[in-house]
Formats: structure tokens, C-alpha cells, sequence
């Protein structure tokens, strides 16, 4: 039986916190192996949209599809396990090492306590942190959390690697690190969804991309199509972005 | 993974935690100790002086059944230091029982008055006063003393104090010629001070004397031991000697409301794993959600059994209350309270929406549940109203302090129906509480 070539598929999803809809409509698929930019202005509804996929918020309407399976991940553990994550704050514990932190998250990723090794391993890989693998988290620098927080995130081979964010507040060669780490597990074959404000990191990284705008998805394609959407004939996904969505500022959701 | 897997890798990462800051390791085991040693002094001391006393629960049995025994018994009453019991009009007990009541810890003074009392007032001879006593209450030992003494003397018609002086130092070694010569002075002086109290003879005040300073007029301090009685200490048999109930009372109120505050760390737990973003990863990890929620129980109960038997330790040094004695018992009895603390610590987690909200609410609990429960002065001396026991016995606390003074003071063991219902309504606890958790665990953190 051949896989199915979407790894996953959203299908007129509908999330509101009380009254508030932060997704009105958002359908979107994500082939096997790429890298699915998700962009969209501040309280678009990109990170509701990733924790429903994730699980963390349930309740909400529309159809998931996970490997070509109806998927409900709040109460499903194992497909769970399936996905990794990485949140836009710095999910480790600061008063743990590097190791100590890897070691925990692929415990509880249910890693088994024989392989734990060599997952530690291949994480201060990822990440850069050899050196630097028996020092508190605390003491390092904001670009070397943000490494370790990826390398967490994909610490047991994820089917699916869900990033919100992940550059934010790092320096260029941190930036650039993480990128080169990215492109290694597309290399590998990881499926990713990434978010994200920055339209050069989305055009440098991403085969395709979701614009979403106030809850819905108003435009899915490489960045050549999008433009051609928007009618911007130079080629630039800032200004197709701009035409998109509109100029004025928007609140933080 | 299983569930069981899971909660002790959490516990075992919240305790490699807890060990990193050995400053507010040290803080959280040394305050308590502190506490516990300044509050048992304190309270030894304070309640062993001359100071305010409060009043003092007596059950009393009337043998006499005379017109001036029960003039005595209703003077007794009459006593503000005094809670006499049965009260007027209840089912009277007899002198057996009483004495069973204080075997049994369930009183700690019984006064039998016995046959031949009226007659012997009228004799102005030594009446048959027997008081069954718990040795160990020294304050209310006293307490009894004035309060005899004032009742006496109010049963006598003022003319008791002639016999009872010389009754007392008859029993101090005062020959019959020095008692009968000190009698004959008595009644002059006797006759002196009712003329000053009546104010029948004003020459006996000094000028600027006032009303109200006759009427204060309070010698009963001096007059404590003048009742002649017959004591009866009856008290376990396993309790050690020198240990005071204040003391036990202390410790145990101490130790039961210094836990709840080393708890206090439990109720933001989840707010900081929240906060610091570790709360989205956990759960979108492999492991049950619920596993979370009880690996943070299983850290804060073991932190909670170390506190308790670090305190009970020092208790045991320092005071010498037998916190040892039945091992079982004080493992019983630790297990149920640090369960019952800690559920109330992850219930004000799960609650909260801010670290604030949760350190305030929970000091607030913990102070108020103290101060009801009994864990700063034995809350059974206050004279409650019906709904203050209701309330009273509504807080965790009260259990708490139930099962650990069941055991340090009346010596009771587990499998005692008293402390077995004390532990029961704090695992009752422990279950409501679980299942209010886990509800708004799913509402507030999960999501779902």
C-alpha cells in the first residue's frame, strides 16, 4: 500500500476562544517532505491553527487528516507522538543542561530508555551544543536556546516537525545556523509546517505557503504563484503579502 | 509509555530541580524548624505562667446529691475559667464513667463530689473531693484549683476559707495548735475584708479608693491549692513524662500547618511549567496528559513526607513528644496528611490563573485553615457556637491535628476509630479534590 502524498490535511477548520473566531476557515494541505510556510500578519490565527493541529486546543470544527487518517490529536497519544514541536517561547527547563533537558523531552516522547543515548547525541548535533552539552541552559546565549529548543522539538524523528516562530529574537548567524539545520532534515525527509513574519526566511525555506489573514486562508502556493495571485509582477513575496492582506497594523492575537 | 512511567520521569525531573537551588532547599526545611522551636517554647512557657487562662472543660459527678452539694456544683458553674459538664438538665454520668472518659482521653478533668459533702460543709470539715485528672494538662490543673476554691467559698457562704487555710497547712505540716491559732486570727481578718468588700465600713478604704477596685479585688491566684482534693492522674501509659500538652499541641500544629506552606510551592507548579512554554511540549508529547498532573503530585508528596519527617525528627531530639513510638501510626498518619496538603496544593494549581493568584490564595487558606483547624491553640477550649464546630470541622486542618494529636497526646494507635475517621475525611479529600483537579486541569491547562 502505497503512503499517501499529504501527510496532512486541513479541512475547514473553525476555532473561537468564547466569542472571539481566531480561525474562521482555513483549509490547506501538507505534502510528505516539505516544508509548508505558514505567513500571515499578527493575530492572523497561524498559531491557533498549528496548536489545533498539534492538539493543544480541541473543540474546534472542521475535519483533520493525519497520514490518510481522520485525526483527533488531543485524544490520540500515539498520532501525537507522530508530530514534534517547536513553540515560539524557549520551552526548556533553564536550570537543566542541554543534556539533562534532551534526555527528559525524549523520555516523555516515549524514546526508549536504550536509544535515549543516541538521541541526546544527534540533538546537541542539531543543535551545535557538543561543547556546551553539561552547562545549564541558563547560561547560554538566546541564538544557542533557540538551537536546542529545534533540536528538542525533533529529538524522536517526528513524522510532521510543527515550528511557530522559531527565529524569533535570534542574531543573523544564529539565524542562519537554524536555517542549515532545517534544510538538513528536509535533506533527511522531515515534513515541516513553519511560521513565521520574516518573508525572506518563508521564500528561502518553504516549497510552499499558506497566507492566512484574520482566520482565513486567502492564498496557498510557491512564492511565483502567490505573486502571480497578487498581481506583483517583480517576483517579491513582501509586496504580494502586502497586496494580500492589506497595510494597516493589525492586533497581536 | 505508560502512565506510571511518565509520572515518575516528571517527578524525577522536578526533583533534580528541587535539589538545584540548595539555598531554598535549606530555607524550605529550616523554617519550619524555627517556627516550630520558637512556637513550642513560647507556648510552653506562656501557658505555664501567671497569665490569661482560658476556659477549661470539667465533668462532674455528684455523689452527694445534697441541697449544698448542688449549690457547690451550681457555684461551679457559675465560674468564668469553668466549662462544667454535663450541663444543668442533661443526662448525668456516673463516677465510673468519668474516669473512663479520661482513660480514654475523652475528657481531661472529672470532679466527683462525694457522699457525705453537704454534711461536712456544715461540719466545717475536709468534704470528699476527688479530682480525675490527665497529669499531662499542667495549665488546667491550676485552672481547677481557683476554680474549686471559688466555688467553695460560694458554697459555704463565705465561711470556708477558716477550714480550707487550715486544712491546706494541716497538709503542710502546721501542727493543731498552729492551725487552731490561725484560724481564730482567719476570722478577724475574714470579718475585716467582708466589712472592705460590703463596703459596710467605709473607714477601711483609703481616700482615693474607687468602687470598682473592691469589687476586683482577686486573691484566687494565691489561693489555687486550697481546695483539699483527692487526684487521681490517669494518663497513657505510653506517653513519655516530661511531654506537656501545650507541647504536643504545638508541634503537632506546627508541623501540620508548616507543611502547607512547603506545599505552597505545588500550587504555581503548572503556572511556571505554563508560563515558561514546557506546559504546550508536555502535552503535545507522547505521554497521558493526566501523567502530568500526577507526576507533580508525586513530587509534591514526597517532598512533603521528607518535611514531615524532618520535622517530626527534630521534634523528637529537641522535645522528646514519642513521635517514634508507633512508627505505623506516624507513617499512617504522615502518608494522609502529605496527600491531603499536597491535593490542596495542586487544587489552588489548577485553579489559579496567575502565580499571584495562587500564592495569595493559598496563604490566605493555609492561615485561615491553621487558626480553625486548631494548629496555633487547641481550638476545643473555645466555646464555639454549633456552626463555629461546623466550620471548625469543615477545614483539613482539624483532621490533620485530630489524627497527630490522637497520636502524640492520647496515644492512640491507626486502627483507633478516632483516627481512623480523622484519616478518612482527609482522603475523602484527597479524592474530591482529585477529581476537581483533574476537571479544571483539562478546562484551563489541556484545553479540553
Amino acid at each position: 500500500m502505497t503512503e499517501p502524498a499529504d501527510l496532512l490535511v486541513v479541512d475547514e477548520l473553525r476555532y473561537a476562544y468564547g466569542e472571539r473566531v481566531a480561525v474562521k476557515s482555513a483549509s490547506l494541505t501538507c505534502r510528505r517532505g516539505e516544508i509548508l510556510g505558514l505567513l500571515g500578519p499578527n493575530g492572523a490565527g497561524k498559531t491557533t491553527l498549528l496548536s489545533c493541529v498539534a492538539g493543544l486546543l480541541s473543540g474546534f470544527e472542521g475535519k483533520l487528516t493525519f497520514d490518510g487518517k481522520p485525526f483527533t490529536p488531543a485524544d490520540d497519544s500515539g498520532g501525537r507522538a507522530r508530530l514534534g514541536l517547536v513553540p515560539q517561547e524557549l520551552a526548556l527547563y533553564a536550570d537543566m543542561t542541554a543534556t539533562e533537558n534532551l534526555e527528559f523531552f525524549a523520555r516523555m516522547q516515549g524514546v526508549a530508555a536504550a536509544d535515549t543515548a543516541a538521541a541526546v547525541q544527534r540533538g546537541l548535533e542539531l543543535a551545535g551544543l557538543l561543547d556546551r552539552a553539561d552547562d545549564r541552559v541558563s547560561t547560554y546565549s538566546g541564538g544557542m536556546k533557540r538551537r536546542l529548543n529545534l533540536a528538542v522539538g525533533d529529538l524522536h524523528n517526528p513524522d510532521l516537525l510543527l515550528l511557530d516562530e522559531p527565529t524569533t529574537g535570534v542574531d543573523p548567524q544564529s539565524r542562519n545556523h537554524l536555517f542549515e539545520c532545517l534544510q538538513r532534515l528536509r535533506e533527511s525527509g522531515r515534513t515541516m509546517i513553519y511560521t513565521s513574519h520574516y518573508m525572506e526566511e518563508v521564500q528561502r525555506l518553504c516549497d510552499r505557503i499558506v497566507i492566512v489573514n484574520e482566520g482565513v486562508v486567502i492564498g496557498v502556493g510557491t512564492t511565483a504563484e502567490l505573486c502571480k495571485l497578487a498581481g506583483s509582477e517583480e517576483g517579491n513575496l513582501e509586496q504580494a503579502f502586502l497586496a494580500m492582506t492589506g497595510r494597516s497594523l493589525r492586533d497581536e492575537s | 509509555m505508560n502512565t506510571w512511567s511518565a509520572a515518575v520521569l516528571i517527578a524525577r525531573k522536578d526533583f533534580s530541580l528541587y535539589r538545584r537551588d540548595r539555598t531554598g532547599l535549606l530555607l524550605g526545611l529550616l523554617l519550619p524548624i524555627v517556627l516550630v522551636a520558637v512556637f513550642g517554647a513560647v507556648m510552653k512557657f506562656a501557658f505555664g505562667g501567671e497569665g490569661g487562662m482560658p476556659r477549661v472543660t470539667i465533668w462532674v459527678c455528684d455523689q452527694d446529691d445534697s441541697a449544698t452539694s448542688q449549690k457547690f456544683v451550681q457555684a461551679l458553674r457559675q465560674v468564668s475559667m469553668l466549662r462544667v459538664l454535663p450541663k444543668a438538665g442533661q443526662e448525668p454520668r456516673t463516677a465510673e464513667q468519668l474516669r473512663q472518659m479520661v482513660r480514654d482521653g475523652e475528657a481531661h478533668h472529672a470532679l466527683i463530689v462525694g457522699k457525705g459533702f453537704g454534711e461536712a460543709l456544715a461540719n466545717a470539715t475536709e468534704p470528699q473531693l476527688t479530682v480525675v485528672r490527665d497529669p499531662g494538662r499542667a495549665m488546667e490543673v491550676r485552672v481547677v484549683g481557683i476554680g474549686l476554691m471559688q466555688a467553695m467559698m460560694s458554697a459555704g457562704d463565705g465561711n470556708s476559707m477558716g477550714w480550707m487555710l487550715g486544712s491546706m497547712m494541716r497538709r503542710n505540716g502546721m501542727s493543731e495548735a498552729g492551725v487552731a491559732r490561725m484560724r481564730s486570727g482567719m476570722e478577724v481578718v475574714q470579718g475585716i475584708i467582708g466589712m472592705f468588700a460590703s463596703g459596710s465600713d467605709p473607714e477601711l478604704r483609703a481616700p482615693d479608693a474607687k468602687s470598682e477596685d473592691v469589687k476586683n479585688i482577686d486573691m484566687s491566684s494565691m489561693f489555687e491549692q486550697l481546695v483539699p482534693v483527692t487526684n487521681e492522674d490517669v494518663s497513657p501509659p505510653a506517653r513519655p513524662k516530661n511531654l506537656a500538652y501545650q507541647l504536643a499541641q504545638s508541634v503537632a500544629g506546627m508541623t501540620v500547618m508548616m507543611l502547607m506552606f512547603g506545599l505552597m510551592a505545588c500550587s504555581s507548579m503548572l503556572l511556571v511549567e505554563r508560563d515558561q512554554g514546557t506546559l504546550r511540549r508536555l502535552l503535545v508529547s507522547r505521554a497521558p496528559r493526566h501523567a502530568l498532573l500526577l507526576g507533580k503530585f508525586l513530587f509534591c508528596f514526597i517532598v512533603g513526607m521528607i518535611q514531615l519527617i524532618v520535622l517530626f525528627a527534630f521534634g523528637e531530639v529537641i522535645f522528646s513528644i514519642g513521635a517514634f513510638r508507633d512508627p505505623l501510626t506516624l507513617l499512617a498518619l504522615a502518608v494522609t496528611w502529605s496527600a491531603a496538603a499536597t491535593s490542596f496544593g495542586i487544587l489552588i494549581s489548577v485553579w489559579a490563573k496567575t502565580t499571584k493568584q495562587a500564592e495569595g490564595l493559598s496563604t490566605l487558606l493555609i492561615l485561615v485553615m491553621a487558626a480553625l483547624g486548631g494548629c496555633w491553640f487547641p481550638i476545643q477550649m473555645a466555646q464555639l457556637p454549633w456552626y463555629g464546630e461546623a466550620i471548625t470541622r469543615s477545614t483539613l486542618t482539624f483532621w490533620a491535628m485530630e489524627g497527630f494529636q490522637g497520636m502524640f497526646w492520647h496515644q492512640k494507635s491507626w486502627t483507633d476509630p478516632v483516627m481512623l475517621r480523622a484519616m478518612a475525611v482527609q482522603w475523602g479529600f484527597v479524592v474530591i479534590a482529585a477529581a476537581l483537579s483533574w476537571r479544571l486541569w483539562r478546562r484551563r491547562f489541556v484545553g479540553t
